[in-house]
């Protein structure tokens, strides 16, 4: 079940912080 | 796969199931569906599908193609609103899979139209076919996640609809690195990317299909107990959908949420014009987009955290704190502008969107309190079609009051200081939706509430 537990959020959480990194990339440009 | 599969029966969980396995089901068609808020990146290369590298005379117009990303958000709240009782009878399993065909299928649709170049077909497999999508996959999980956290719905909740607001974040840079990847002297890539991302979203829904489990009937959180005295305004008893919609209750939360939605997404799509224009020569179209993803964080983080926090301090009473405060910061923005802060009018925007987020968020849970778990899903599908209208209200409101403005003879840099007090009124008449709610009347409870599990 823990195995499982870690997969399930690996897979919904990879791709959501790959969003927020390159939207914190764009963000920094407000401040440059 | 045998049809069983789909069913409700099948997806009722061991009782040793670990309800922390649920989220990311949710997430995974939250995720997805969250794509509709970067549609935006297709307009452009959708006006060039004939000449490539520009806009040919043959080609659809911005205009033309504005529409598809409208007809989706209408079909959203119609969808939710009409296959909410379905949605609650089948069980997030089937409800989710329909959603997953409807989605990546209206993907696929929409690039037959692009293939043959017919506008209708992108209207009808985008707009019309996603968008039951839209609104099936946005309520399929909620009432699943209610009754999985009775302790904690509101962060349960917020959890799910925090992945509509993360989805775009998602999309946005994944559309531009699928068209680059596909573009050719004869193609943008816009095709393709529509064919993949229909896959790609169609297989990521299906994570949520196999992963989600409702609880056996009576299953409680270890070690959880039901407090003896309930909260004031949350409800142990159960109303039904075609009960509650004829409720003040049901409008007072209508309004609420619609006025809470209409100053948000008025701001959200004019944000980038806006900060450009009242710190004008100071911020480039660049530092624009990077304004506008930063908000969108906020609308994302703000769906977890302020759903999170009003299972402590009460759904009224975040309503309050949304209303309240946003009145005042609204109420700074032309200051802001006048003092010429560019990092305090990022900060009071970054928290009026976190709670344009975490007004959708804590929605379903204060909807759980009012009228309690039986029919939540369905009444909350009903619910969102004050998205639809708020979706409509919202930027005409601000577009047109700035236009006016402009017309008028006022400087674009103020232009928009009547449009921010409107907001206030706006939110004022939220506030007072919310300082009327009420628990629903015992003439309305149903009587042999048997709450499927």
């Amino acid at each position: 079940m823990k195995a499982r537990s870690v997969v399930l959020w690996l897979a919904v959480g990879v791709p959501l912080l790959w969003g927020v990194m390159k939207t914190l990339q764009n963000a920094f440009k407000l401040f440059h | 796969m045998p049809a069983s599969f789909l069913d409700r029966e099948s997806t009722v969980a061991p009782l040793d199931y670990d309800r922390f396995l649920v989220p990311p089901a949710a997430l995974a068609v939250h995720l997805s569906i969250g794509q509709a808020y970067a549609f935006s990146t297709f307009n452009l290369p959708l006006t060039k599908l004939i000449g490539i590298s520009h806009s040919a005379p043959d080609d659809w117009k911005l205009t033309d193609v504005g529409w598809t990303f409208s007809i989706a958000i209408a079909i959203l709240g119609l969808s939710a609103a009409v296959f909410g009782r379905w949605v609650e009878r089948v069980g997030p399993r089937k409800s989710m899979f329909t959603a997953a065909l409807c989605f990546g299928g209206g993907f696929i649709v929409a690039a037959v139209g692009i293939h043959f170049h017919e506008l209708w077909l992108l209207y009808l497999g985008y707009g019309v076919l996603g968008g039951c999508g839209l609104g099936i996959g946005y309520i399929s999980p909620v009432s699943t996640l209610i009754k999985w956290f009775p302790d904690r719905p509101g962060m349960a909740t917020g959890m799910a609809i925090m992945g509509f607001g993360g989805g775009a974040l998602i999309a946005a840079p994944l559309s531009v690195l699928l068209m680059e990847h596909f573009k050719t002297a004869t193609s943008n890539g816009v095709l393709e990317t529509f064919v993949t991302m229909g896959v790609i979203y169609f297989m990521f829904m299906m994570i949520g299909v196999y992963a989600v489990r409702v609880p056996a009937t009576g299953w409680k959180p270890p070690g959880w107990i039901a407090p003896a005295k309930p909260r004031p305004l949350v409800t142990e008893a159960h109303v039904a959908v075609d009960v509650a919609w004829r409720t003040p209750q049901f409008w007072l939360l209508w309004g609420v949420l619609c006025m809470n939605v209409t100053a948000g997404i008025g701001v959200l799509g004019q944000a980038s014009p806006m900060i450009q224009e009242i710190f004008s020569g100071r911020v480039t179209a660049a530092a624009a987009a990077g304004f506008v993803g930063l908000i969108s964080l906020f609308n994302m983080g703000g769906r977890f955290v302020w759903a999170t926090i009003s299972d402590y301090i009460g759904r009224r009473n975040t309503y309050l704190v949304f209303f309240g405060l946003g009145i005042l910061l609204y109420s700074s923005v032309p200051s802001l502008g006048h003092l010429g802060s560019i990092p305090l009018f990022v900060a009071a925007f970054a928290v009026i969107l976190s709670m344009y987020g975490g007004g959708f968020a804590t929605i379903p849970a204060y909807l759980r309190d009012i009228f309690g778990t039986m029919h939540v899903g369905a009444i909350h599908g009903r619910l969102l079609t004050a998205w639809s209208v708020a979706g409509v209200l919202g930027p005409v409101l601000v577009n047109y009051i700035r236009q006016y403005q402009i017309d008028s003879g006022v400087p674009k840099a103020q232009a928009y200081s009547v449009t921010m007090y409107i907001m206030c009124a706006l939110l004022l008449v939220g506030l007072l939706c919310n300082l009327g709610m009420r628990p629903v009347g015992e003439k309305h409870h149903h009587l042999a509430a048997t709450p499927t599990s």
